[in-house]
């Protein structure tokens, strides 16, 4: 049970209080460029989870059981880099297999889910919260995951919406989409301290 | 593997033990077996996890490999790549997969136009027949701002299908709203709302037919243009005569002169039209042209002179 909680609280926490894009500021390259529409943006979330996951789980093994062991932490990034190309290249043809047409509107997002720093942000972040059981690290990068699926969501929504909206010529484009990512990372602020 | 090269060679050089990285103690470096014997364990285990993953991505280039047909590919070289939508697929791409599978499909790309067609023909060892001029839009109205006559300011959202929704924001229930949902159609740049009026620029027009698609009023015709500037009826207005000149300058009034003077106008619904079927110039037309009492038989394309105006006097009654 105790166990229970511990992973609930620590999905909880990274996904609505310690959300990467949010409070850390990770990952807004994908939040702005493919925010655009709802449909692409959730597809965008769901390979960044599958990545993030995959990724966040194998630099949890890699880190406690060969490069601690070893006495190799300098190497740490390096490896982390090794591990989240390799996954997204698994993605890549993973999709180009059974999901063309996602694969076609993905275009070079979908490589450059490499450098997304959200998911190496997670990978590091997962060392230096010093979470050491497997499951938990597979909780919080799945949660990651999420938590930037929710992000990119919620933007993609406003963002169709604000098409609509009467938007002052000198703000329109770029300006009023980094206001209102501005002002959703203020309202997720109010999330701090839920959880110690 | 790059990456674990890059990194090896990296460790043996910046590694925390050495003094200073200078080139001159490089090669003396190298020889250092005390740095040999700290870094062999990072260059072993990045060897190690390099090989595993270009393993375990071998596997899986193997085991998800895509077929894609050369032909494809070939095909999709030879389209625009505009990704406009004319053909009536998401892309270039889809519409290259399509059209190896259905022939049938071929000369539906509009920007590419014959051209096109003749190389993807060519591709698929298809013979193409002739399927005439490219088509290009007409504007089926001439009014500007001026011409109109507007029944009341309209503040909704900037859109001609939002403002086409609201009965008499703009007396002539045919003609252009000036909104530019066109203009927003439109990927190349080619239309612009000049004075309240839609404008194709044919420079920049490639005929992907975006904008008659969205036109909330159906004003935009595709037309095969055989000549550079084809001639036209500028006016979309099925109304009365009378209704039709109360509240535009421009408009077409159904009077029948043109079609008296050629046959190839047809007046239908109190509207003239140009039959593009049997499209050819002579002097008949152009005395149609100066005839139109409210001039609103003109010329779009390339070069279009400037259309005559009609005279004060004939506008002025109603």
């Amino acid at each position: 049970m105790d166990m229970v909680t511990t992973l609930l609280l620590a999905f909880i926490s990274i996904v609505i209080i310690n959300n990467l894009v949010f409070t850390k500021f990770l990952g807004i390259c994908p939040y702005l460029g493919v925010s655009g529409r709802i449909d692409m943006a959730f597809g965008m979330g769901m390979a960044v989870t599958f990545v993030v996951t995959l990724s966040g789980t194998m630099t949890w093994m890699i880190d406690n059981w060969i490069l601690m062991k070893l006495g190799l932490e300098v190497t740490r990034y390096v490896c982390f880099i090794l591990v989240i190309a390799g996954a997204v290249q698994l993605v890549e043809m993973y999709v180009r297999k059974f999901f063309p047409s996602l694969y076609d509107s993905f275009g070079i997002f979908l490589p450059l889910i490499t450098t997304n720093c959200a998911i190496l942000g997670l990978c590091l972040f997962i060392n230096l919260w010093e979470v050491d059981s497997l499951i938990e690290a597979v909780v919080l990068s799945f949660g990651a995951g999420i938590g930037f699926t929710m992000a990119i969501c919620i933007m993609a929504g406003i963002r169709e919406n604000l098409n609509l909206a009467d938007v002052p010529d000198c703000l329109k484009g770029a300006p009023i989409t980094l206001i209102t990512a501005g002002l959703l990372a203020l309202a997720f602020m109010g999330f701090a301290g839920m959880i110690r | 593997m790059t990456f674990t090269i890059y990194y090896l060679l990296f460790t043996i050089y910046y590694f925390p033990g050495l003094q200073s990285p200078s080139y001159l103690n490089f090669q003396l470096s190298i020889v250092n077996s005390q740095l040999w014997s700290d870094a062999w364990p990072a260059g072993l285990t990045m060897l190690g996890l390099g090989s595993g993953f270009a393993l375990v991505l071998l596997i899986a280039s193997i085991k998800l490999k895509v077929e894609v047909d050369p032909k494809v590919e070939q095909i999709h070289e030879a389209l625009p790549n505009l990704d406009c939508g004319a053909c009536g697929f998401a892309g270039c791409g889809q519409y290259a997969k399509a059209v190896l599978e259905n022939p049938e499909l071929l000369g539906k790309c509009a920007p590419g136009g014959p051209q096109t067609s003749a190389k993807i023909a060519d591709i698929l060892n298809l013979q193409v027949s002739d399927s005439g001029p490219q088509k290009r839009p007409i504007v089926h109205c001439r009014a500007h701002t001026d011409d109109k006559t507007i029944y009341a300011g309209y503040e909704g959202i900037e859109s001609c299908t939002a403002a086409n929704a609201l009965a008499n924001v703009q007396a002539c229930a045919f003609g252009c709203l000036g909104y530019g949902d066109c203009t927003r159609a439109c990927k190349f740049d080619a239309l612009h709302i000049i004075d309240g009026l839609a404008t194709v620029d044919y420079e920049k027009c490639t005929g992907c037919t975006a904008c008659s698609k969205a036109c909330p009023r159906n004003l935009i015709e595709m037309v095969p243009f055989s000549h550079e500037n084809m001639m036209t009826v500028a006016c979309s207005s099925k109304e009365s005569g009378k209704s039709t000149r109360a509240i535009c300058k421009v408009g077409c009034i159904g009077c029948g002169l043109c079609a008296k003077q050629s046959e190839q106008f047809v007046i239908e619904n109190n509207l003239a039209r140009v039959d593009y079927e049997k499209y050819q110039l002579t002097e008949k037309e152009e005395t149609a042209m100066t005839k139109c009492p409210t001039k609103v038989i003109i010329y779009r394309g390339k070069s279009a002179p400037e259309p005559l105006q009609p005279k004060q006097k004939t506008t002025a009654s109603a």
